[in-house]
């Protein structure tokens, strides 16, 4: 009879304690671009500004800060700018490739993953730790988010009413989306030798879809790529005024898709160690 | 019931052999030496005994319990020493311990670590990155021993200690297996093998080649016999086309060192014709046995020194056992 194994809570507490300096330094960049976004929105002048250069600009970096949300009257289109703004994503990139790839394909060539499983702890409990630690972490980022966009809306008046049930959809939805990007890192990770290939993997396939989002956007005649990005579930103009299951739907999907896949491929391969 | 027993174990990495068919079983309170070069298929078997490797055929029993891979079988019981020891640099070896002692429960190990610290005379309070190699084995042997397991399984323990380190090491695994626990002692160093194991086996190519008691593998193959004429100036020609398997190793004045196979007596009666002084027959090292099985082409089967003592336990014997 197979005894059954305790969770590895030592491990979970001990991975946690290694990921959070990297997490308290995205989560305090984020916060504070926030917070420097709308003193920058706050000034009408700055905005004006800031909107003749990006008229200047090509128009699909326009497209990928906001498009037309960005007018000089919409000052939650402008204050999005914040979340959607290429160092923000890079950010959460970093979170979201880093931590998976550091604590399963890390581990093993660093060699201690023999160890952790030579010790009472199953191969799924491992990949269970790292991941829960990346999607909580990637959830508790979009709630640091927000939670700037709050603190920013106390600070600053805007001279009208600022929506936050608006911010919060966003954030839980980007949030959604920034796990969905966590568990291709994962199934990443389960999946393949060595660190450098997971990262490289998932890079590539978060910035193609990326950009394949923004030109779909761009470029009508490729707008039939839109619905097979990930970035396209992300952004549903329903957010204005509701919450869009469908497309919240179909992040969790690739979610519990992504992670189950790869927990399952690192369960039953043989680790280079 | 053994506490460890390898049933027809094979493990291949796409083309290349790992191990092929290799069976043992270790009794209770056992030391038993893994000998083989590099590459032989020491680490892949001792891996597959852990669960890290999928084995593509056979069976492992640790414990009594079939060892499944990837779910930590019987690991709250288990030690293992891996053969490249390699723990995060920047953490405190003190804290990479504490942590790997509370997976699947809590740490209590603490007491028995200060021990083993205070006898390896190693400090735990510096970062593993900062470690020497012998300072990061003698971490690699807390590692193993600190939760007083029943099966230890040591991959190379004492590789980069020095001589006297080594012997404390060498003292932990007999008071180990004097406490009850059982040892697979996978090693090079034939010398550590013979002062503590009572049995080994010997693999080559993926394949065990021997296996049986100490006393047993080292009898295998030549014997040596060394011969002191009465007349110092005595230098007789050995005929060696009358005496198969017999060479020299060293012939001078009054002395022959010979090595020879099979039965003595015809070498004896040669060496008759002349007046002996006195004969010795040096015992075989370890070594040397070892060097042999590794000079003459690997047998088809596995060769069992001693049958019952090999299979005590398992019920049936290894494949291939004569």
């Amino acid at each position: 009879m197979h005894e059954r194994v305790p969770f590895p809570f030592a491990l979970l507490r001990f991975w946690a304690g290694r990921i959070l300096p990297m997490w308290a330094f995205i989560g305090l960049v984020i916060f504070l671009m926030q917070i420097a976004i709308c003193a920058i929105v706050h000034d009408n002048a700055s905005v004006q500004t800031f909107l003749k250069f990006l008229d200047v600009l090509p128009a699909f970096i326009k497209t990928a800060l906001g498009g037309e949300m960005l007018r000089v009257d919409n000052v939650s289109g402008l204050i999005l700018i914040g979340y959607q703004h290429p160092l923000v994503l890079f950010l959460y990139l970093l979170f979201a490739v880093g931590v998976p790839t550091t604590l399963l394909t890390g581990e093993v060539q660093k060699g201690a993953m023999e160890l952790i499983l030579s010790r009472p702890a199953t191969k799924t409990q491992v990949y269970l730790c790292a991941c829960l630690l990346t999607l909580a972490g990637m959830l508790a980022l979009v709630l640091v988010m927000f939670l700037g966009t709050v603190t920013a809306t106390h600070l600053y008046d805007f001279g009208q009413p600022i929506h936050l049930d608006l911010f919060f959809r966003i954030a839980v939805n980007g949030g959604l989306m920034a796990c969905a990007s966590a568990s291709i890192a994962l199934l990443a990770a389960g999946a393949l030798a060595g660190r450098n290939r997971a990262v490289g993997a998932t890079v590539a396939f978060l910035v193609l879809d990326y950009f394949a989002w923004i030109v779909a956007q761009w470029w009508p005649r490729l707008s039939f790529l839109k619905p097979a990005t990930l970035f396209y579930y992300s952004s549903s103009p329903k957010l204005g005024y509701g919450w869009p299951v469908g497309n919240m739907g179909v992040l969790l999907v690739v979610i519990l898709a992504g992670s189950i896949i790869g927990g399952v491929v690192w369960q039953r391969r043989d680790l280079p160690f | 019931m053994a506490t460890l027993e390898v049933r027809s174990l094979t493990k291949w990495y796409g083309p290349v052999r790992g191990v092929e068919e290799v069976s043992f079983a270790l009794e209770r309170g056992e030391i038993f030496g893994y000998l083989g070069p590099n590459g032989a298929g020491k680490t892949t078997t001792l891996r597959c005994i852990m669960g890290l490797l999928r084995p593509c055929a056979g069976e492992v029993l640790a414990l009594g319990e079939p060892v499944q891979p990837g779910r930590a079988t019987r690991h709250d019981r288990l030690g293992y020493l891996p053969g490249e020891f390699r723990l995060w640099p920047g953490i405190r070896a003190r804290t990479s311990l504490r942590v790997l002692a509370s997976l699947g429960g809590g740490d209590r190990a603490q007491s028995r670590r200060s021990e083993l610290a205070e006898r390896l005379e190693l400090d735990l309070d510096r970062p593993v990155g900062e470690l020497s190699k012998g300072n990061r084995q003698k971490v690699a042997v807390i590692y193993a021993f600190q939760h007083r397991p029943e099966l230890l399984i040591l991959d190379e323990p004492t590789s980069g200690l020095d001589p006297l380190v080594r012997q404390t090491v060498l003292d932990l695994i007999r008071e180990a297996a004097h406490d009850g626990a059982t040892v697979l002692l996978s090693s090079h160093d034939l010398s550590e093998v013979g002062a503590v194991c009572g049995r080994a086996a010997i693999v080559r190519a993926g394949r065990l080649v021997e296996m049986g008691p100490i006393s047993k593998l080292i009898q295998h193959g030549e014997h040596r016999l060394r011969v002191w004429f009465v007349d110092a100036t005595l230098a007789p020609p050995v005929p060696l086309g009358q005496l198969p398997g017999v060479r020299v190793i060293e012939q001078q004045p009054g002395q022959l060192h010979l090595a020879y196979q099979g039965a003595c007596e015809a070498v004896l009666r040669w060496v008759a014709q002349f007046p002996v002084d006195r004969i010795a027959t040096p015992q075989t090292s370890l070594e040397e046995a070892f060097i042999q099985y590794y000079k003459t082409e690997p047998p088809a089967a596995l060769r069992v020194t001693t049958t019952a003592a090999v299979v005590a336990g398992t019920g049936s014997a290894p494949k291939g056992d004569q």
